[in-house]
C-alpha cells in the first residue's frame, strides 16, 4: 500500500527553513541552466529563422562564408544571364550580386567597438528577402552612399539613426532607413548599394550572388546547374543551408551550457541528498511507526523518493520563475556575440521555449531522483525495532 | 586553537553529511576553476603581458580590408620603430571543415619575426634558423602541434578560402608562448598565388617599437601618415588588438562571471543548510555547554569554525581532485569536440587555484554566519527544555 502524498507534502511544509533553502538552491541551478540554454536557442534561431529554401547563395568553391568568397564582375554577369530565377513585376530577374565588408564601429556607449558586416546589394535584394521590411525612413537609392540598418543594430551602435552619417576611416554612409528582419542574421547588418560600396572600398568585385527561385525544388535544380557549369567555378547553397552551417557559432556556448549544467546538477543533488538524509534521521521513529502499521519497505522507499521529487520539482518551478524574471528585467535588449565564421557580431535575443522549460523541469527531477534515492534506501532498510527505540 | 579538536570532531560527527557537503563544494569549485580558466584562455595574451612594446596596424575600417604592402617601408622609417612584419590571415581549411580542426594561420616575415618582434615567445634557435631557410616550412604553437600530433617533417595542406591557393606546408618545430593556437609560415610562400601578387596587400602590420614611451607617438605617426591615403590605418597596441576579439564575444564574459557568482551563492546555501541542520540537532548539547560556562562567543566561534573548516576541507580537496582527476578528464573529453580550439590555451594558473581556496573560506564564513549567531543567542533554559 502506498503512503499518502499528503504525508510528504506536510513534512516538507513542516520543515520550512530546510525545504526552503533546498528549493531555492535547486531553483538557482535550474535558472542558470535555462538561461544558458536560452542563449543557445537565441543564437540558433537567429541563424535559422526566415532563411529561405527558395533562395540560393552562390559563392566561390570552398568558401565557408561570404566574407571569404570572391566573385568577379564577369562571373556575376554570367549569373545574371542564367535562366531560372524568378522575376519581379517589371520583369527584372531576382538576382543580386552582393559585396560584403566588415567595418569596425563604436557601440552606442562610445566606449567599445565591434565589427559589423556591411552588405552592398542590388536594390532588388529587398525583393529576394520578402521577410525584411522597412520600418522607418525609406530604401536606399541605387548608386549612392545611402544605407539602411536594422532597427536592433541602430540601438546598439552609435550614429545609426535615420539622417545620421556613419563614418569609419574614409567611408561614409548616410542612414536613410531602418529595417526589421524578424530576428534573423540580417539584423546584424548594414545594407547599402553594391556599386556605391565598390566605389568606396575600391574593390571591383563581389562576395556572393543571391538568387530567388520559384520553390525549393527549383532552387535545388539551380544549384545543380551552377555546379555543372565548369567555367563558372562557383558553388551554390540554399540560404537555409548556408546559415545552418554557421551554427558553429553556438557550439562553444552550447558546450558551456552542458558543462555548467552537469557540474551544478551534481553539486545541487548532493545538497538535496543532505536534506533528505536529515529528514530520514529526524523521522526515524516515524518510519518505524509506519512500518509497524504495515507499510512495506517498498512503500517507504517510494514515499521518500517522491518527497525528494516534490522538493526538486518545486525548485524547478522556482527556477523557471527566476528565469522569466531575469528575462523580463535584464535581458530585454538583444545581445551580441561573435560569429566565428565572419568575425563580425551577430545579434540575438535570449529565447525561451516550452521545450526548454520542460527540459529545466526534467533536469530538476533528475536531481530529485539522484538526491532522494540513497536516503530513501536507508529509510527503507531501517529495522522496525531499532527505529522505534530511537529517541 | 585549543578547541580545534572539538571543532574537528564536530565536523566529522556525521561523516556522510560532511562528505556530501564537501563534495558539493568540490564540484562547484572545480566548475569555477574551469570557468575562470576558460575566460583566461579566451583572453590569452600572446606575450603573457610582455607585449607592451608591440603595435598592430590594421585598416581603419577594420580587419576585413587589406593594406598595401608599400606601407611597410614608410612605417619602418618612423623613428622608434624596431621592426615591422606584414601578416596575412590565411584562414585556410585544415583537413575538413570541422571546428576541431580550426587553426589560426598567419603568414609573416620569418627573418625578423621571432628575433625582433615576437621575441618573448620561446623557440629553439635551431628550429628558428631552419624555419627561416625552409620556404614552405611552418612553426606552430606547442599546444596546437601536440594536439594534431605533428612531427618534424610532416606535410599539411591548408585549403585556401579567400586566397585561392592550397598551401602545402612542412612542419619545422614548435614555439611556446601565452597563445599557442596559431601557426606561422612565410609571406614569400603566398607569392605563388596570383591573387597575392596582383593585389600586393597584407592584412596587418605587426611591429615592435624601442620603448613603451614610443608607443603612443609611433601609433599616432602611423595613422597620421596614411590618414588621407587610399588605405587609412588604425594602429592598436597588441592588447587593444586582442581586446577587439573579446569585445566581439559580447557578453560572454559577463555571462561566465554571472554564472560563477550564482552557483557560489547556491553552494553557500547548501553549506549553510548543513550547518544549520547540525546546529539544530545539537540545541541541547549547546545549552549544556553554556551551562558548563562556555560563553556566547565560544559557541559562535565553534559553529563558525566548523563551517569554515568544512568549506576549507572541501576547497582543498576540490583543488586536488580537480587538478588530478576532473580537469584532465574534462580536457580529454572536450578535445574531441567542436570546442577544442578554445582549449588550446587552457591552463589553470596558480592564481586561480589560490582563488579557489580563498573562495571556499568565504563560502564557509558566509554559510556559517547565521546558524552560528542563532546558536549563540539561544537561551539556556529553552535549549535544555527542547526535546529533539
Amino acid at each position: 500500500m502506498a503512503i499518502p502524498l499528503k504525508y510528504n507534502l506536510r513534512n516538507l511544509v513542516a520543515r520550512k527553513a530546510s525545504t526552503g533553502m533546498t528549493t531555492f538552491v535547486i531553483g538557482l541551478v535550474v535558472a542558470v541552466f535555462l538561461c544558458v540554454l536560452a542563449l543557445v536557442q537565441g543564437v540558433t534561431r537567429t541563424l535559422s529563422v526566415t532563411a529561405s529554401t527558395r533562395n540560393v547563395i552562390a559563392m566561390r568553391v570552398g568558401s565557408q562564408a561570404e566574407m571569404q568568397s570572391v566573385i568577379t564582375r564577369d562571373q556575376a554577369d554570367q549569373m545574371q544571364a542564367m535562366p531560372g530565377p524568378e522575376r519581379d513585376a517589371s520583369g527584372k530577374a531576382l538576382v543580386s550580386p552582393e559585396l560584403i565588408t566588415l567595418i569596425n564601429v563604436p557601440r552606442e556607449d562610445g566606449k567599445t567597438n565591434s565589427n559589423v558586416q556591411v552588405r552592398g546589394m542590388d536594390p532588388i535584394g529587398m525583393t529576394i528577402r520578402p521577410s525584411v521590411k522597412i520600418v522607418d525612413g525609406r530604401m536606399f537609392n541605387a548608386g549612392t552612399n545611402e544605407a539602411i540598418v536594422s532597427k536592433n543594430l541602430s540601438k546598439r551602435f552609435a550614429s545609426m539613426n535615420v539622417g545620421e552619417t556613419l563614418k569609419t576611416g574614409s567611408y561614409r554612409w548616410v542612414i536613410v532607413g531602418l529595417f526589421d528582419a524578424q530576428g534573423s542574421a540580417y539584423e546584424s547588418e548594414i545594407w547599402t548599394d553594391a556599386r556605391g560600396l565598390q566605389q568606396q572600398t575600391k574593390r571591383n568585385m563581389f562576395s556572393s550572388v543571391f538568387i530567388r527561385l520559384a520553390d525549393s525544388e527549383a532552387a535545388n535544380r539551380y544549384i545543380e546547374t551552377i555546379k555543372g557549369d565548369q567555367r563558372l567555378k562557383l558553388e551554390g547553397k540554399t540560404e537555409r543551408k548556408y546559415y545552418d552551417e554557421q551554427m558553429i557559432t553556438g557550439a562553444p556556448i552550447k558546450a558551456l551550457a552542458f558543462i555548467v549544467g552537469f557540474f551544478t546538477a551534481i553539486g545541487a543533488s548532493f545538497g538535496a541528498m543532505n536534506t533528505m538524509y536529515a529528514q530520514v534521521s529526524a523521522r526515524t521513529r516515524e518510519i518505524g511507526t509506519l512500518r509497524a502499521l504495515g507499510f512495506s519497505r517498498r512503500s517507504i522507499l517510494v514515499s521518500f523518493v517522491i518527497e525528494s521529487l516534490m522538493l526538486c520539482l518545486a525548485g524547478g518551478l522556482l527556477g523557471v520563475v527566476f528565469t522569466f524574471l531575469v528575462f523580463n528585467l535584464f535581458l530585454t535588449h538583444p545581445t551580441g556575440t561573435m560569429n566565428f565564421r565572419t568575425f563580425s557580431e551577430v545579434l540575438f535575443n535570449f529565447r525561451m521555449t516550452p521545450e526548454l522549460i520542460a527540459g529545466g523541469l526534467v533536469f530538476a527531477l533528475a536531481m530529485g531522483i539522484i538526491g532522494g534515492f540513497f536516503p530513501a534506501a536507508r529509510a527503507a532498510r531501517l529495522k522496525i525495532t531499532t527505529a522505534l527505540r530511537e529517541v | 586553537m585549543k578547541y580545534f579538536r572539538l571543532v574537528w570532531r564536530n565536523v566529522f560527527r556525521k561523516k556522510l553529511r560532511t562528505s556530501l557537503t564537501a563534495s558539493s563544494i568540490v564540484i562547484v569549485l572545480t566548475l569555477i576553476v574551469i570557468l575562470a580558466s576558460l575566460l583566461q584562455a579566451m583572453q590569452a595574451d600572446p606575450s603573457g603581458g610582455r607585449g607592451a612594446n608591440r603595435l598592430v596596424v590594421q585598416h581603419a575600417t577594420g580587419l576585413g580590408n587589406f593594406l598595401p604592402l608599400s606601407q611597410r617601408q614608410r612605417i619602418e622609417q618612423i623613428p622608434g620603430v624596431v621592426a615591422v612584419s606584414p601578416e596575412l590571415w590565411f584562414g585556410g581549411v585544415y583537413k575538413d571543415d570541422k571546428p576541431e580542426n580550426w587553426i589560426g594561420q598567419l603568414s609573416t616575415d620569418p627573418d625578423i619575426y621571432f628575433d625582433k618582434i615576437f621575441d618573448d615567445a620561446s623557440i629553439d634557435p635551431a628550429v628558428n634558423a631552419e624555419w627561416k631557410a625552409t620556404r614552405n616550412g611552418f612553426v606552430a604553437g606547442a599546444s596546437i602541434a601536440k594536439k594534431h600530433g605533428w612531427k618534424k617533417g610532416d606535410h599539411i595542406i591548408l585549403k585556401g578560402t579567400y586566397i585561392p591557393l592550397n598551401a602545402e606546408l612542412v612542419y619545422v618545430g614548435p614555439y611556446s608562448a601565452g597563445d599557442e593556437s596559431n601557426l606561422f609560415f612565410h609571406n614569400e610562400y603566398l607569392n605563388q598565388s596570383d591573387w597575392v601578387l596582383a593585389n600586393k596587400v597584407t592584412g596587418l602590420y605587426y611591429l615592435k617599437v624601442d620603448s613603451a614611451e614610443s608607443v603612443p607617438r609611433v601609433a599616432a605617426a602611423i595613422d597620421k601618415m596614411f590618414e588621407n591615403s587610399d588605405a587609412p590605418t588604425k594602429t592598436l597596441t597588441e592588447k587593444q588588438f586582442q581586446l577587439q576579439f573579446m569585445e566581439m564575444m559580447g557578453n560572454v564574459k559577463l555571462l561566465i562571471n554571472g554564472i560563477s557568482l550564482i552557483i557560489l551563492f547556491a553552494v553557500t546555501l547548501i553549506v549553510a543548510n548543513t550547518v544549520a541542520m547540525s546546529a539544530r540537532e545539537r540545541v541541547t548539547e549547546i545549552a549544556v555547554m553554556r551551562t558548563l560556562g562556555f560563553g556566547r562567543g565560544h559557541i559562535l566561534g565553534f559553529i563558525l569554525s566548523e563551517s569554515v573548516l568544512m568549506a576549507l576541507l572541501g576547497g582543498i580537496l576540490g583543488v586536488l581532485i580537480a587538478k588530478i582527476l576532473i580537469i584532465p578528464a574534462f580536457l580529454a573529453v572536450l578535445s574531441k569536440t567542436s570546442v577544442s580550439i578554445w582549449l588550446v590555451n587552457f591552463r589553470v594558473s596558480g592564481r586561480t587555484w589560490a582563488m579557489a581556496c580563498i573562495v571556499s573560506i568565504c563560502v564557509g564564513i558566509f554559510a556559517g554566519f547565521i546558524p552560528a549567531i542563532r546558536s549563540s543567542q539561544l537561551r539556556i533554559v529553552d535549549g535544555l527544555r527542547k526535546v529533539v
